[in-house]
């Protein structure tokens, strides 16, 4: 009887939890098309897309000035891409190692997984200290780009750790007894089982370093990239352009998530097709 | 008996002798230290040195705008007398302890009905998906989204007005304590929800009926079954929470009005006027207190052993 109550009202609080979880965003969203006298509040004083084209520079002689984040934008994305092949790379390699048991295998993994625990702003101020005391220049493609490998690489090597815990390692012992070298059968047998696995990896991988910023903030150097940039505008005061900002990026990265899904679903129905073809 | 010793023997002899097949296992366990090494050297190199560093630092001489690597306690004295910053200390916890709850809280509900009520598996990935979907968007956007809507002129303010419920606009809603565990409840109860929903998933459900048919009510069978059962999700998302909220600065300086000082508000300040030495000594403290956080935490359950 009480299970007959508790399940409404589970499905009401359901509701509010995600007006919780998305209001803010609605809110942004709906301000970012505010007129061009108002502010970074209600009332909406006409409907424009004013702060978009702000945003993309065809406003001359606005009162607020344009945010920084042309330039910021294409570094965070070569950051992104940089992150992403470096740690997937090393992400496959590592959990290819952890296959085999072999002698150091317990403080080596708490080693890797140590990189997504720590908090940014501690290995950031290392990375400060380090490239202060060694004389090295900090810059976005190299100190931050190292802490932001440290930080994705984990992850990758987590879901490449799941992915060939479920592997069939027949397959590779059947190449590998008909005589394919190793490396040859890593390419042609394990790589197209494990891409799915690599693409998640990938995924993960660009939107955590895509969108990271306490790594970032010690580390970068006098060339921002966005977060960096974003974070610039919240010490003075904000106006809907931010707004306006924020729903593109967001736009932005459900494009990427849209392409993920499509590329993940012709890799599993071209597997299928495989599959098949083979069985005929 | 005899058989079990001989072949036993066999095995031993086979081992002195390096048989094929553990000269394989031992290739395989070189190949594997050679994969794993890439890894480790980054790891080494870009995250345990920078930590040591950290450390050490944290015993240099601040001068006015530099650091002299003499070693003293000077900075480590001035920190834990200074009121201000054993604020900080007590404020990223008392911070963090209020954030922990508000997304069990809030969390816990949620996962019951997805992880436990629903049983249809589509439905279930759905309603994931749109918990998970926010993280899409940028954190320091999500963050900034906040300003609007508890503002005095923000959304909240305008439609409690709107219905007529308050006269005057809340002041106090932004730019405050509040503001900043709002906001950081609603980012991270996500982190809360997932592994929560993950282990209530995978109760047999004929455990319950069973209960169900011996006449246990349903708070008996929450704090007798499920409950202990979830535990291990909570001690995960209490992980993921607690980490993050501890190394925590943005929502705080973006949500507060530079009202709230974490430790990492002042790890961020003190780098910004050059105090390296005391932007160390703040950072290990955080280091103690986040390593003793897990390890209280994973001393709750033993992790390993439940997944």
């Amino acid at each position: 009887m009480e299970s007959r109550l508790l399940k409404p009202a589970l499905a009401v609080y359901l509701g509010l939890f995600l007006l919780f979880l998305y209001g803010p965003m609605i809110v942004m969203a709906i301000l970012s098309f505010q007129g061009p006298t108002g502010g970074p509040q209600f009332p909406i004083v006409e409907w424009s897309t004013y702060w978009y084209q702000h945003l993309f520079g065809q406003i001359s002689g606005s009162r607020v000035s344009q945010l920084p984040v042309g330039e910021s934008l294409i570094r965070s994305l070569v950051l992104a891409v940089m992150t992403t092949i470096v740690s997937t790379v090393l992400g496959v390699m590592a959990a290819q190692a952890f296959r085999t048991r072999f002698a150091g295998s317990g403080p080596i993994f708490y080693l890797f997984v140590l990189g997504m625990i720590v908090p940014g702003v501690l290995v950031g101020l290392g990375m400060a200290l380090l490239s202060n005391m060694l004389g090295i220049d900090r810059a976005w493609w190299s100190t931050s780009f190292v802490l932001h490998v440290v930080y994705t690489f984990p992850f990758a090597f987590l879901v490449m750790l799941a992915i060939f815990n479920r592997f069939d390692r027949s397959v590779e012992e059947a190449s590998l007894s008909l005589g394919v070298s190793p490396a040859e059968t890593f390419r042609r047998v394990t790589f197209p089982m494990i891409f799915p696995g690599v693409l998640s990896a990938m995924l993960f991988s660009f939107t955590l370093s895509y969108d990271e910023f306490s790594r970032t903030l010690f580390t970068s150097g006098p060339r921002l990239t966005l977060p960096l940039s974003i974070y610039g505008t919240f010490s003075v005061e904000i106006y809907p352009n931010v707004f306006a900002f924020g729903v593109l990026t967001t736009v932005f990265s459900f494009t990427l998530l849209a392409i993920y899904g499509l590329l993940m679903m012709r890799s599993v129905a071209r597997n299928n097709q495989q599959y098949k073809g083979q069985e005929t | 008996m005899d058989l079990a010793n001989q072949s036993n023997g066999a095995a031993i002899k086979r081992e002195d002798a390096l048989s094929p097949a553990r000269k394989r296992a031992r290739r395989d366990e070189i190949q594997a230290l050679k994969l794993a090494a890439p890894g480790i050297v980054w790891m080494t190199l870009f995250m345990v040195l920078p930590m040591i560093m950290v450390v050490y630092v944290s015993f240099w001489t601040q001068t006015t705008f530099a650091i002299e690597p003499t070693l003293t306690v000077d900075s480590w004295v001035r920190f834990l007398t200074s009121p201000t910053y054993l604020d900080s200390i007590v404020t990223t916890l008392f911070i963090w302890i209020v954030v922990l709850a508000a997304t069990l809280v809030i969390g816990y509900p949620v996962a019951l009905l997805i992880g436990l009520m629903i049983r249809n598996v589509t439905l279930q990935t759905a309603l994931l998906v749109v918990c998970i979907i926010p993280f899409w968007t940028s954190f320091l956007i999500r963050v900034i989204a906040w300003r609007p809507t508890l503002g005095t002129e923000g959304a909240i303010n305008s439609i409690l007005i709107n219905l007529g419920l308050i006269e005057t606009p809340f002041t106090s809603l932004l730019f405050s304590e509040l503001a900043v565990i709002i906001g950081m409840a609603q980012i991270y109860c996500v982190f809360m929800v997932g592994p929560i929903t993950f282990m209530l998933a995978r109760i047999d459900h004929s455990i319950i009926e069973a209960a169900r048919d011996l006449g246990a009510g349903f708070g008996k069978i929450f704090w007798r079954i499920i409950l202990p059962l979830s535990l291990p999700g909570v001690v995960v998302g209490a992980v993921f929470v607690s980490v993050m909220v501890l190394g925590e600065f943005a929502t705080a300086a973006a949500l507060s009005g530079r009202k709230v000082n974490m430790l990492g508000n002042i790890i961020v300040s003190q780098v910004g006027s050059l105090k390296w030495a005391f932007a160390s000594v703040a950072g290990v403290i955080l280091t103690i207190i986040i390593a003793i956080v897990i390890t209280t935490l994973l001393r709750i359950v033993n992790i390993r052993k439940e997944m």
